[in-house]
Order: C-alpha cells, then sequence, then structure tokens
C-alpha cells in the first residue's frame, strides 16, 4: 500500500523525532511513517467516537477544517468516524493532517478508506510505532492514543462514550499535562456521555471557532507558516463564509456587500456549498448549515 | 361538358399538403356540390364564390357544377379552397385564359365583392409551391419570404384581375428584425444573480425556474429575455415563421428574425399549450419553436397541461394525434417558468410572514410535478430588490453587451460540439466539458454533500459547460462547477 510515496523512520533521540512526544512517559522508540516527517509539527488532534452522529461529523468539520484552513496540523487517529471526518475536513481545505495509526503505517485499517490514505500520505503523513507491516490487534489502538495525545499541545475532544478509546485518549492527553476540550454535546446521547462529563471535570468547552482560536493561542500552538492556498478555489471565500456565518445574506446582498462581481460571489457560494461550509436555505438566502 | 382542375393545397400540421380541385360543369338541374370531405367553411365557399363571380363581372352558369377535392379521403379545411374553385369554374366555363390554371397552385378566400383575402398558413403553401415548382397564385404576402427558394408569386387582389391573364412575378421585401422598444436588462435593478442567471439560460439554451414573491420581478425579467437571444438563422426563421403563418399568428417578426417569446396565460388548456383542436392547430409550445416559452406561475397551470410539455422538451416537437390524423408541429424552445415559493407568496420573506401550512407549500410545489422538474437545469431565488437601490444610479449593464457575450458562447458550443449545452448528455456531455483535477474533485465533493443522482449531475455539467463557455474557456474549471450548484433544483436531486 502507498508504495509510491516516499518511507521514513525516525527514532527517538533523532534531530526530526517530534520534541513533545519525547516528554512522554514511554515515547515511542521509532516511528515508522509514510508521507512528509516535516508535518510533524505541534497541531490541533481532534479525536471522537468512530459511531459518530452527524452532530460529531459535523463538528470535526467545521472546527478542523477551520483550524486546517487557518494552518494548524491536524492530527487524528484514521478511525471511521470523527477521526476521518476531521482528516477529511482537513484536506478539503487544502490542509495539512497527520494519521497515527495502530497497525503498522503501510497496513491500510479500515481498508475501505484507502483513499483517504492517499490522499493524507500526500498532504501530510502517516505514522505508527509499529512496524511495517503490522497487522492491527486490538491492543495496539490504546498504545496509539498516547501518541495522539503526545503529538499535540491541544487535543479536541468531539464526540465520547464512557468508556471509550476516545476518553481515554484524553486522559492521555491530560496525564501528559495538555490542554484538552470537548465539544459539548447532548445530555441524552451516550456518544456524549465522555465528552460532557470532560467539561464537567474542567475541560473548556469549545462552541466554535473563535473558542478554539483562543485555546490554542493561550497554548501557543503555531500555526503552519502559510495558510493553504489549495481551497481557494475562487478569491474571497474565506470573507465571504465569515460573514454568511454571522449573517445569511442573498448573494446580491453579498454581491453589493464586498463589491464583488456578482460570478464570484456565486462561485464563492457553490464552493462553501459544495463543501459543506455554508447551506442554501430555501429562500435563496445562504448561511451557516 | 366542362372540366378544369386547379392545384391548391390544405394545411396539415406545418405542410401544405397538395390538393386538385376538380370543376365539371354539366347538364341537369342547376346546383352546386362540393365533395371531397370539405369541412363547414370549405362548404360555405359555393355561396362566396357565386357572389364574387357575379361581382367581378363573370357569369355562374345555370348548369349542374360539380367540385371534387382530390384526394377525397383527406380531410380539408378553411377558406383557402374560394380561389382555386372560382379559378376552375372560370377556366371550365371559358371566361378566362385555360393556361391560367396550368402550373398554378391558388390559394385564397373571396369576398362576396370579389376582392381576394388571405388565408393561414400562406408561408405553408409558398414552400408547398416552391417544392413542386408551381407558381404560387395568392394574394399579397404580409411577410417577406425571401428565404424560400424558387418561389415564383403572382399576387392577386381581385378575381377580375384574372381577365388580364396572370398577374406578374412580385419581389419579395425583406424584413428587418424588431424587438420591443424600451426594453433593455438595463433599467434592471439590482437582481444580478437572476440577470446572470437568465444570461446563462440564454448562452446555453437551458430551461430555468425563477422562484419569488410577487412583485420581484420575475415576469419583468423575463420579458427581457428576447433582448439578449441571437437572431434566428435563416432556416430558423423559416421554420418558426411557418408555424406561426399556420396558426395565423404575424410571421413577419420570425422571418425578420426576432425570436419568439410565447407567455400564455395560466388558464391555457392542452390543446393551448402543445396544440391540437379540430382542424389541429399549433400550441403556445410550437409558436415558441426556436424562442422561448414563458410560463409565469408556474404551479398555476393545470397539471395536465404542464405534463405535456415533456414530449417537447425531450423531442423538439410535438405530436398531436387525433381521429383524423396524426400532425406534427416542431416545438424547440427554451422553457423559462416563475413560481412563488408558496401559495400566499411570502415564504422566507424577510419582512411578511408566510401565511401557508407547510404541508400547503409542499402540495404546491409539487405541482409542477418531478418529470418535469427533471427536465429544468437552472433555478434562481428571486426577491424583491431593496427599495433604496431604487434611487442608485444604475450600473453599466446593457442588454446589448450580454447578447454579444450569449452570441459568443453559443458560437463556441456549437462550433465544438454541434449544439447548445443543454442539448448534450452522457458521455458526449462529459468529453465536452473537459474538466481538470480540481473540478473534478469540486463535482465529486458536492455530489456526495448534496446526493445529487445521475440527472442532478447531468444539469450540473450541462450548465457548467455553458458557464465555461461564457467564460471563453476551453474545458469547465472548478469555479464554473461552483457557480452552476447554485443554480441547481434543490429539494429534488
Amino acid at each position: 500500500m502507498l508504495d509510491h510515496v516516499p518511507h521514513f523512520e525516525i527514532a527517538l533521540g533523532d534531530a526530526g523525532y517530534p520534541a513533545l512526544l519525547a516528554e512522554l512517559e514511554q515515547p515511542p522508540q521509532r516511528l515508522y511513517g509514510i508521507g512528509a516527517p516535516e508535518s510533524l509539527q505541534p497541531g490541533l488532534a481532534v479525536v471522537g467516537a468512530r459511531r459518530a452522529t452527524p452532530y460529531g461529523r459535523t463538528a470535526a468539520r467545521i472546527l478542523a477544517g477551520w483550524a486546517a484552513a487557518s494552518g494548524y496540523v491536524i492530527v487524528s487517529g484514521g478511525a471511521l468516524g470523527c477521526d476521518q471526518a476531521a482528516h477529511q475536513a482537513a484536506l478539503d481545505r487544502g490542509g495539512t493532517t497527520v494519521a497515527v495509526m495502530g497497525c503498522g503505517a503501510d497496513v491500510c485499517y479500515p481498508r475501505r478508506s484507502v483513499a483517504l490514505f492517499e490522499r493524507i500520505a500526500a498532504n501530510g503523513a502517516i505514522i505508527s510505532e509499529q512496524p511495517w507491516g503490522t497487522e492491527p490487534l486490538p491492543w495496539m489502538f490504546r498504545l496509539r492514543n498516547r501518541i495522539i495525545a503526545g503529538l499535540c499541545p491541544v487535543l479536541l475532544v468531539l464526540e465520547a462514550g464512557l468508556p471509550s478509546g476516545t476518553f481515554g485518549t484524553a486522559e492521555y492527553a491530560l496525564q501528559a499535562g495538555r490542554t484538552v476540550a470537548a465539544v459539548p454535546g447532548s445530555i441524552f446521547a451516550p456518544e456524549c456521555r465522555g465528552s460532557n462529563r470532560l467539561i464537567a471535570t474542567g475541560a473548556p468547552p469549545v462552541t466554535d471557532t473563535s473558542e478554539l482560536r483562543l485555546l490554542l493561542e493561550l497554548e501557543g500552538v503555531a500555526a503552519q507558516a502559510d495558510a493553504p492556498a489549495a481551497s481557494a478555489i475562487v478569491e474571497g471565500e474565506d470573507a465571504v463564509e465569515r460573514a454568511l456565518l454571522v449573517n445569511p445574506m442573498r448573494p446580491d446582498d453579498v454581491a453589493r456587500e464586498f463589491e464583488m462581481d456578482i460570478v464570484t460571489v456565486a462561485r464563492a457560494l457553490g464552493v462553501l456549498e459544495a463543501t459543506g461550509r455554508i447551506r442554501r436555505y430555501p429562500d435563496g438566502r445562504y448561511g451557516p448549515g | 361538358m366542362a372540366h378544369a382542375s386547379v392545384r391548391t393545397a390544405t394545411i396539415m400540421g406545418v405542410d401544405a399538403v397538395p390538393v386538385d380541385v376538380e370543376i365539371d360543369v354539366g347538364p341537369g338541374l342547376p346546383s352546386f356540390a362540393i365533395v371531397g370531405l370539405g369541412d363547414a367553411a370549405v362548404q360555405e365557399a359555393r355561396e362566396r364564390v357565386r357572389s364574387a363571380v357575379r361581382a367581378s363581372g363573370f357569369d355562374v352558369p345555370n348548369s349542374r357544377i360539380v367540385v371534387n377535392l382530390a384526394p377525397a379521403p383527406l380531410r380539408k379545411h378553411g377558406t383557402g379552397f374560394d380561389l382555386p374553385i372560382a379559378v376552375g369554374l372560370l377556366v371550365a366555363t371559358k371566361q378566362i385564359a385555360p393556361h391560367l390554371a396550368d402550373e398554378v397552385l391558388a390559394v385564397g378566400e373571396l369576398s362576396l365583392d370579389g376582392r381576394v383575402r388571405g388565408v393561414a398558413g400562406e408561408l405553408a403553401f409558398a414552400v408547398s409551391a416552391a417544392r413542386e415548382g408551381l407558381k404560387l397564385l395568392s394574394p399579397p404576402l404580409t411577410g417577406g419570404a425571401g428565404a424560400i427558394e424558387g418561389l415564383d408569386v403572382r399576387p392577386v387582389k381581385t378575381l377580375g384581375q384574372l381577365k388580364h391573364g396572370l398577374p406578374s412575378a412580385s419581389a419579395w421585401v425583406t424584413m428587418t428584425p424588431e424587438v420591443e422598444a424600451g426594453v433593455d436588462f438595463g433599467e434592471v435593478v439590482g437582481q444580478e444573480l437572476a440577470v446572470r442567471a437568465l444570461t446563462v439560460a440564454a448562452a446555453g439554451g437551458h430551461s430555468m425556474l425563477m422562484v419569488g414573491p410577487p412583485g420581484s420581478g420575475k415576469t419583468m425579467l423575463a420579458r427581457r429575455l428576447p433582448t439578449i437571444l441571437p437572431s434566428l438563422s435563416a432556416t430558423e426563421r423559416l421554420e418558426t415563421a411557418l408555424v406561426h403563418s399556420v396558426a395565423g399568428v404575424d410571421a413577419a417578426p420570425a422571418l425578420g428574425g426576432v425570436r419568439p417569446f410565447r407567455a400564455p396565460h395560466h388558464s391555457a388548456s392542452i390543446a393551448g399549450l402543445i396544440g391540437g383542436g379540430s382542424p389541429p392547430r399549433p400550441g403556445e409550445a410550437s409558436l415558441a419553436h426556436n424562442g422561448v416559452l414563458f410560463l409565469d406561475e408556474m404551479p398555476e397551470f393545470g397539471p395536465a397541461a404542464l405534463q405535456c410539455l415533456r414530449q417537447p422538451l425531450e423531442d423538439g416537437a410535438v405530436t398531436v394525434v387525433r381521429a383524423e390524423g396524426r400532425v406534427t408541429y416542431p416545438a424547440r424552445f427554451a422553457l423559462i417558468g416563475s413560481a412563488n415559493p408558496c401559495p400566499c407568496g411570502f415564504l422566507g420573506d424577510p419582512v411578511k410572514p408566510c401565511s401557508c401550512p407547510p404541508s400547503v407549500v409542499e402540495r404546491y410545489r409539487a405541482r409542477i410535478g418531478g418529470p418535469l422538474m427533471d427536465r429544468i437545469d437552472m433555478v434562481v431565488e428571486v426577491q424583491r430588490p431593496d427599495p433604496a437601490l431604487l434611487l442608485e444610479p444604475s450600473g453599466s449593464r446593457c442588454s446589448e453587451a450580454l447578447r454579444e457575450a450569449v452570441i459568443e458562447a453559443q458560437d463556441r458550443a456549437v462550433s465544438r460540439d454541434g449544439a447548445v449545452a443543454a442539448a448534450l448528455s452522457g458521455r458526449k456531455l462529459v468529453e465536452a466539458c473537459a474538466m481538470n483535477q480540481q473540478a473534478q474533485r469540486v463535482l465529486e465533493t458536492s455530489a456526495r454533500m448534496h446526493s445529487l443522482s445521475g440527472r442532478g449531475v447531468t444539469r450540473l455539467l450541462r450548465v457548467a459547460r455553458t458557464l465555461a463557455d461564457l467564460d471563453g474557456d476551453d474545458g469547465v474549471a472548478a469555479g464554473h462547477i461552483a457557480e452552476s450548484l447554485g443554480y441547481r433544483v434543490t429539494g429534488r436531486t
């Protein structure tokens, strides 16, 4: 799998070994990776349940998408549900993302997500502490969770049951002295019991992108130098998105407000809608989804 | 015993089918009979012919006159048989030179004082005469028809003229296009998106639905659509003018190159919309051939009438089947519809609340019907412009510039694919689009995100292809797909 992408190995103590990861009690002795080793920078870890609800996936899309577009590396576990939604959002916004695998980095698991892994490898890295070709076994995933927690100063929990692997990741992060934030969920949803418990015990709740930005800035996480240009299919789409999230508007009004040509506006709205960042209302206005 | 035979024709569809008028003047009790399946108007020709012949200084013999219209099984209708019957009678009774009826296709209605009047479908008769290599003996044609090759027309104003032989050939008047004066997109305030969408629809021949509350300017926008449509080509002029002529509508604008813009009222019946009746007449869909059919308040149209539009939208023609046979009328048009968002019209209005329960709104929207909506490529929301805008100086937009862009885009599409984008589908459409990688990615993402069906993707691509043509691009780019997504039909996929 992924033979055409460069493979790399970094041992503990090597120059390229992530400094934060080395601080763990039991840092991995050797990291096996596919893709770009320089993407292993302190970023935002985003984790959530495999059996994610639409709520969790939407939160992943909006929050991870924003962070990726702002230049933060998104680290997650490559699993189905929230993890993949976070990777996907980062990629769709042209950002960098790192998947930490439980099995060998070259073993695509789950197998049906090969296409996503290809994209991750091309726009970031897939790493693992397990040697090449290691098939997945349940205990490996718990170990993998400590690497996710270890790589980033901030961990964002989207949806977590109780008990769950995601909740376990949060515990690792707290042990390592990292900031754990959580997205508040429904009090009735078992998928949110863990994330709500985290908030009850002092984790800052994240309800929008500005809170997330504040959190990241407080922790001093640096955004990668250049915000990705790949996502900007049409100029001005980010400005349009920000305005629409606050105040839904019709295309004509957007054009007037921003003094933009209607064709540019129509295209920006189309791109934003295509990627699910905004939604078209029945009356023709565009706004948050 | 005296016989004569004169060529004429009867209208079937948009075609004039040759008919021979045979006249026999013979001994017997004085009578005047017309046989050969003529309708009431044909039967009445007896009285008109008798009076007109007398009024023109000829005699009607006191004999037994029998007129046979051959082929006898073909139903014939209309008043155009008056002139050939009169000519035949005069030739048979040797009151005018017999060669007058040779190599002539005669058609025209007679008035009691001997004047000759025009009949509906004069262009169809002209085409038929040219095809059969006959001279057309008819009242002076009202429209210029220089496009009909090999036509030799002999205008006749009164029956009495024929005493002096066949009238001399007349020259055609060339028509110049005339568009409704004083209408221009420059006068439209705001409505940037709607104007853009209309431009796209014009360039690609796309069907479009405008949704908006009453007074938002949907009709006003649609009325200006003809100002940005390219002129009809020579073949299109004749095609369209033929339908107009057969329907008894003034064919001069179509001959002058003006694309038809038909806006039937929503009380239109099926026959009125797609054609029918006895004798069959073309409906509004055919009158809009090569032009625009505008259905204002589309959900108010009878559901049965609306569904009948599916055939012309698919095949570009309407086939009307009646007991007396089937006729086909051309009907290739761009459908532009308008609709209120709900029965009260205020759903989504920022100021006025809507008073319709959701179930009523749903039922209202369903009136257009899924299969017809599937044939509509674009939907655009039209809103009442902010009153403050009315006071602002108007922009630099004008119909002339938009029209040039439309013509350029159409030329590009036709020279590449042989047709505008609305006519493409399947493999051919995908190949014509020549998408780059980014565009493909945006298309895939949007199709997944909005669970578009195959039909939905087809419509998206058609519109995107036209957008690229308007930009002068060979391939469809991501921006085109994105813009096209904004015009997609929501609610259905």
